[in-house]
């Protein structure tokens, strides 16, 4: 995959234990109270989600890339092990699910959809459309 | 008052706001007090972006025909249920949260997806979740 962020500082940096160590400025009112603490605990359902990704990095000492849904967000994540067994974090926001409406929603689900990796969206891109199909002729 | 229409009230949900012919908000009811409290004395659209087309349909046959209108909506990530009663003292609009996206993975959200779907399909045996009901202080 080619690598298309995490040029710059890291967005958050993880310990091995995914304790959160660092935090880079653009990210400091979100995470900068989280320091010390472990990631999973302040974003419940995120685990399973991400940590497989940082994992890999770890193991391979390579950088991984992937995109993922969290929280109604779908961003563009890049994990990179550092010399000092640290894992810095870059992230850049793709999408924003609005669920304000039926109209919204449907849009951008689709867009969020769109963006994920295949393998991914793949599982559940069929389910969603078909509920889509049954609530827009609902209501 | 027939009976029909006293049945309905009896059973309408707990969460409810009134609304005079402008659509000001003249009274929330206790479960809306956190949210909507301060909405008193607003009218209702000046603080629900984009809640106008969905609601106010509903609102304008109730006021015409002067009988209560139950609707299914979908608004600000929740599907609902809607009971609106004309009165001498406003329009009453009971709201009852019936699903609740879950949108913190694509798996749950698929799933609270379906559960609309569901709901929809079937409104009167439509599960209530637990989430739901813990959500009817929310956005109405």
């Amino acid at each position: 995959m080619a690598v298309t962020v995490g040029q710059g500082t890291p967005f958050v940096v993880l310990d091995e234990g995914d304790r959160i160590v660092e935090v880079g400025t653009s990210a400091q009112s979100q995470f900068g109270p989280l320091v010390g603490t472990v990631i999973w605990e302040s974003f419940p359902g995120s685990e399973p989600l991400f940590k497989p990704y940082y994992d890999k990095a770890r193991q391979t000492r390579e950088p991984v890339e992937f995109v993922q849904f969290y929280d109604g967000n779908v961003a563009r994540v890049r994990a990179v092990p550092n010399e000092d067994g640290l894992l810095e974090l870059h992230w850049e926001a793709l999408a924003r699910l609005d669920t304000l409406t039926l109209g919204s929603l449907a849009e951008t689900l689709e867009e969020s959809l769109e963006l994920l990796d295949e393998q991914e969206a793949g599982m559940h891109r069929a389910r969603v459309r078909g509920a889509l199909r049954v609530i827009e002729g609902g209501t | 008052m027939s009976h029909a229409f006293d049945a309905l009230r009896s059973s309408a949900p707990d969460a409810y706001f009134v609304l005079d012919d402008d659509d000001r908000v003249l009274h929330v009811s206790l479960e809306f007090h956190d949210t909507r409290g301060r909405g008193v004395g607003h009218v209702l659209w000046d603080h629900l972006p984009r809640a106008r087309e969905i609601y106010e349909p509903y609102f304008v046959e109730a006021r015409a025909t002067g009988q209560p209108i139950e609707a299914v909506i979908f608004y600000a990530g929740r599907l609902k249920r809607l009971l609106v009663i004309p009165g001498g003292d406003g329009l009453a609009v009971h709201v009852e949260n019936i699903v609740e996206l879950d949108v913190t993975s694509l798996g749950t959200l698929t799933r609270s997806l379906e559960q609309v779907a569901t709901a929809l399909a079937d409104p009167g045996s439509a599960q209530r979740d637990s989430r739901a009901r813990a959500s009817l202080r929310a956005l109405p």
